[in-house]
C-alpha cells in the first residue's frame, strides 16, 4: 500500500517535470513563432519600396520643406555613416537626389541593413523612396568605403503642418547566417 | 484516489533540536514556519526600499538618491516583494495548513521541500548582493525588459542566477502542492469538497509550474545575449525587444493571479467561519477559480498596448481581459452572499477578510479600466498604474496574508494572539494604505511616470500625502511583529477550536497541531468547503 502511494506521488512527479520541461521549451519555441507572425501580418516589415504619389496629388501646389539628413550606429558595430550633405531645401513633388557614405571600419566582411526613420513620424507616409540602399542588405569588405544615392519624393498631399522633415538612417549588423545580400 | 496507508511515513516522534531542526528540516510545520519567517523578513527589506523610493519622492528634485540608485531600488523592491515576501509567504503557509486541511501526514516529497525552501535564502542573498558590485543591482524594473536588462552591468547578471534559483525552488514546491493535493487527501476528503483554500493553492501551483519555466527561458535569453553572442532581443543583431515583453509578460500575467489566487482561498475559508454560514456557492468558486487560471495564459498582450500591436490584437487582449472580471466578480459576489444574513463577528481574520473584499474590488476595477485599449494608451506606465497593482498586492495578497496568519496563529502556536493589537493592526493599515495608494490614482491620471525619482512641481502635495502614508503604513507593520512575538511568548492558551465557525479539519486536531499529525489518516464525511461533518480514527505521534 505504502509503496504504492510512493510510485504514484513519483508518476505524478515525473508528470509535473515533463510538463515543466514542455513550457521551458515553450518560451524559446515562441521565438520563432512570433518570428512567423510578424512575417504573416507584415508586422515588422519596416521597409518597403514606395510607390510614386498618385495622380491627385498633383493638384495640391508644391511647397517649400526643409530636409535634415542624419545617421546613427547601436554602439558596438562596425559601421561609420553620413549624409554628404546634413540640410536642403526642396520642393514637395520635386525628385530629390542624396548621398550618404558608408563605411566598414571593422576587418571582417559584414553585412549591414539601414533602418530610415522619420521625425516628425507621420512624415513617413509622404516621403517616397525610389532608390536606397536601406531597400536591401548591404555587403561589405573589409575596411570598404561606399557612397549611395537616394532618390526620394515627398508626396505634395504632406500634411500642412510639416515644414521640416528629419530622415535618419540607423544601420545594423545582419548576421551571417540571416544575410542574403 | 485518497490514502489510507501511511506507513511510508517514518513513524519518528523524535523531534530534531538546535539548527538541526531547521537546516535539515522535513516536518512540513517546520518548513512552514521557516517560509513564513523568511517571507516576512523580506517584507520588512522590500518595505524599506520601498520607504526609500517614498522618501526621494517626498520633494521634487533630488535628495537622497541618485537616478541610477533610484532604478535599482524600485526593480529590487518589485522583485523581492514578489519572490521573496508574497510567492514565498503563500508557499509556507500552504506547507503549513494543507496536510492539515485534507488529513495528509505530510508534504509529499519532504526532502525536496526542504530544498525549495533552502534555495530561497541564496537567491535572495544573490539579490542583494548586486548592490554592492560595479554598476549596482539590476535597474530595468521588476519586469527587465530589454534591452535595457541586455545592457546593464554585473548586478543583472546575479539578478537572472537569482530568478534561476527561485524559479527552481517555487516549482519544487509547486510540485509538493499539486502531489499532496492530488494523492495524499484522507478517505472522504473529496476533489468537489476539499477546503478553497485546498483548490486556490492547487491551481496556483499549476500556474507556477507552467509559468516559471517560461521565465527561465526569458531571463536565459537575456545571458546569452549578453555574454554568448545571441541576438534574441537585440535590434543590431536582427532580434527584436518586443519578444521579450512578449515571453516576459506570457509568464507575468499568470504570475499576477499566482499572487492573487491563494489570498481567494484564503478569504474563502475565512469569511464562511466569521459569518458562520456555508460558503455560498462553493462548486461555482471552484470554476471561477479554474477559469481564472485558464483565462490568465490569453491575456498576456494586455501589458504591452504601447507596443503598436495591430488593432485587431488589442481587441481581443482587450476583451479577453474584461472576461476576466466575471469570474472574478463571481467570487465578490459569493464571498458577500456567505456573509449576507450571516451570524458574523468581526475579529482580527475577519476584518482584513472583509479589507481584503473592500480594496481588492477596487484595484480590480482599476484593473477593468487599464483593460480598455483605449483607456491604457494614455495610462499605460504611468502611477495611476502602480496605484492599481499595489491595490490588487498589498490590499489583496498582503492582507489575506496577515487574515491567514491571525486565523491559524492559534492552531499553530497554541496561542491567542493580541486581539487588541490585531485590531489596530487593521484599521491603522487600513488607513495608511488608502493613504498612500489612493493619490497614486490621481497622480497617473494627471500623468506622473511610475520609476522617475523626480517629478513636476504640480504633482507635490500628492506625493507628499502618499509618503506621509508609507512612512505610517510601514511603522504599522512593527505592531504586527510585536503581536506576534509578544503572543508567541505570552499569549493566552488557545482552545482547540479558537473560533467558533472553524469547522473544517484543521480544527479537528489538538492545539498546537502536533509536530506529527495524521499519522494515521482519519475516515472523513465532509462537506463542500472542507466543513467536516464527521470524522472517525486519525492518529498524530
Amino acid at each position: 500500500m505504502a509503496s504504492g502511494m510512493q510510485a504514484a506521488n513519483l508518476t505524478l512527479l515525473r508528470r509535473l517535470l515533463l510538463l515543466v520541461l514542455l513550457m521551458f521549451g515553450f518560451a524559446w519555441g515562441l521565438v520563432p513563432l512570433y518570428r512567423v507572425i510578424c512575417e504573416v501580418t507584415g508586422l515588422n516589415r519596416v521597409v518597403v519600396a514606395d510607390a510614386m504619389p498618385g495622380r491627385d496629388a498633383a493638384q495640391v501646389a508644391a511647397r517649400p520643406v526643409v530636409l535634415q539628413l542624419d545617421a546613427m550606429v547601436q554602439p558596438g558595430l562596425p559601421w561609420q555613416v553620413r549624409p554628404l550633405q546634413s540640410r536642403l531645401q526642396v520642393k514637395t513633388g520635386q525628385f530629390i537626389q542624396l548621398q550618404y557614405e558608408l563605411r566598414n571600419n571593422s576587418r571582417q566582411q559584414v553585412v549591414g541593413q539601414a533602418i530610415p526613420r522619420y521625425l516628425p513620424a507621420e512624415a513617413a507616409a509622404y516621403v517616397k523612396k525610389l532608390e536606397c540602399f536601406c531597400l536591401r542588405q548591404q555587403l561589405f569588405q573589409p575596411g570598404e568605403t561606399r557612397r549611395f544615392p537616394v532618390v526620394l519624393v515627398i508626396d505634395r498631399a504632406l500634411p500642412a503642418a510639416i515644414d521640416s522633415i528629419t530622415l535618419s538612417y540607423s544601420v545594423f549588423d545582419v548576421p551571417q547566417g540571416e544575410a542574403r545580400p | 484516489m485518497a490514502i489510507a496507508g501511511l506507513a511510508a511515513v517514518p513513524q519518528q516522534s523524535h523531534r530534531p533540536h538546535g539548527w538541526r531542526r531547521w537546516l535539515f528540516a522535513t516536518n512540513h510545520k517546520d518548513i512552514g514556519s521557516l517560509y513564513l519567517w523568511f517571507a516576512f523578513c523580506m517584507f520588512l527589506v522590500g518595505g524599506v526600499l520601498a520607504l526609500c523610493i517614498r522618501a526621494e519622492l517626498f520633494r521634487p528634485g533630488l535628495q537622497f538618491f541618485q537616478p541610477e540608485l533610484f532604478n535599482q531600488l524600485t526593480t529590487l523592491h518589485g522583485l523581492i516583494m514578489v519572490f521573496g515576501a508574497i510567492m514565498p509567504a503563500f508557499t509556507g503557509l500552504a506547507n503549513w495548513m494543507l496536510p492539515l486541511m485534507i488529513g495528509a501526514p505530510d508534504m509529499a516529497f519532504a526532502r525536496m521541500n526542504n530544498w525549495s525552501f533552502w534555495l530561497l535564502p541564496p537567491a535572495m542573498a544573490l539579490l542583494l548582493l548586486s548592490f554592492v558590485v560595479p554598476g549596482g543591482a539590476a535597474a530595468a524594473g521588476w519586469t527587465l525588459y530589454a534591452p535595457l536588462s541586455v545592457q546593464l552591468g554585473m548586478g543583472m547578471d546575479l539578478t537572472i542566477f537569482a530568478i534561476h534559483i527561485l524559479g527552481i525552488s517555487s516549482i519544487m514546491g509547486a510540485i509538493n502542492i499539486v502531489v499532496t493535493i492530488i494523492n495524499l487527501r484522507a478517505p472522504g476528503m473529496g476533489m468537489m469538497k476539499m477546503p478553497m483554500f485546498a483548490w486556490a493553492s492547487l491551481i496556483t501551483a499549476y500556474l507556477i509550474i507552467a509559468v516559471m519555466p517560461v521565465l527561465a527561458g526569458a531571463v536565459t535569453m537575456v545571458l546569452t545575449d549578453r555574454h554568448f553572442g545571441t541576438h534574441f532581443f537585440n535590434a543590431a543583431g536582427g532580434g527584436d525587444p518586443i519578444l521579450y515583453q512578449h515571453v516576459f509578460w506570457f509568464f507575468g500575467h499568470p504570475e499576477v493571479y499566482i499572487m492573487a489566487l491563494p489570498a481567494f482561498g484564503i478569504v474563502s475559508q475565512v469569511i464562511p467561519t466569521f459569518a458562520r454560514k456555508p460558503l455560498f456557492g462553493y462548486t461555482s468558486m471552484v470554476y471561477a477559480t479554474s477559469s481564472i487560471g485558464v483565462l490568465s495564459f490569453m491575456v498576456w498582450a494586455h501589458h504591452m498596448f504601447v507596443t503598436g500591436m495591430p488593432a485587431t490584437a488589442q481587441l481581443f487582449f482587450m476583451y479577453a481581459t474584461m472576461l476576466i472580471a466575471v469570474p472574478t466578480g463571481v467570487k465578490v459576489f459569493n464571498w458577500i452572499a456567505t456573509m449576507w444574513e450571516g451570524s458574523m463577528s468581526f475579529e482580527t481574520p475577519m476584518l482584513f477578510a472583509i479589507g481584503f473584499i473592500l480594496l481588492f474590488t477596487i484595484g480590480g476595477l482599476s484593473g477593468v479600466t487599464l483593460s480598455v485599449a483605449a483607456v491604457d494608451v494614455q495610462l499605460h506606465g504611468s502611477y495611476y498604474v502602480v496605484a492599481h497593482f499595489h491595490y490588487v498586492l498589498v490590499a489583496g495578497a498582503l492582507f489575506s496574508l496577515f487574515s491567514a496568519v491571525y486565523y491559524w496563529f492559534p492552531k499553530m502556536t497554541g496561542k491567542m494572539y493580541s486581539e487588541r493589537l490585531g485590531r489596530l493592526h487593521f484599521w491603522w493599515s487600513l488607513l495608511w494604505f488608502n493613504v498612500t495608494f489612493f493619490p497614486m490614482h490621481f497622480l497617473g491620471l494627471a500623468g506622473m511616470p511610475r520609476r522617475i525619482p523626480d517629478y513636476a512641481l504640480q504633482f507635490t502635495q500628492f506625493n507628499q500625502i502618499a509618503s506621509v502614508g508609507a512612512f505610517m503604513f510601514g511603522l504599522g507593520q512593527l505592531i504586527f511583529l510585536v503581536n506576534i512575538l509578544y503572543s508567541l511568548r505570552h499569549g493566552k492558551t488557545a482552545a482547540q477550536q479558537p473560533w467558533e465557525g472553524g469547522n473544517t479539519l484543521e480544527w479537528r486536531l489538538p492545539t498546537p497541531a502536533p509536530y506529527h499529525s495524521f499519522s494515521e489518516a482519519p475516515q472523513l464525511d465532509v462537506a463542500e468547503n472542507g466543513v467536516v461533518v464527521a470524522m472517525q480514527g486519525g492518529k498524530h505521534g
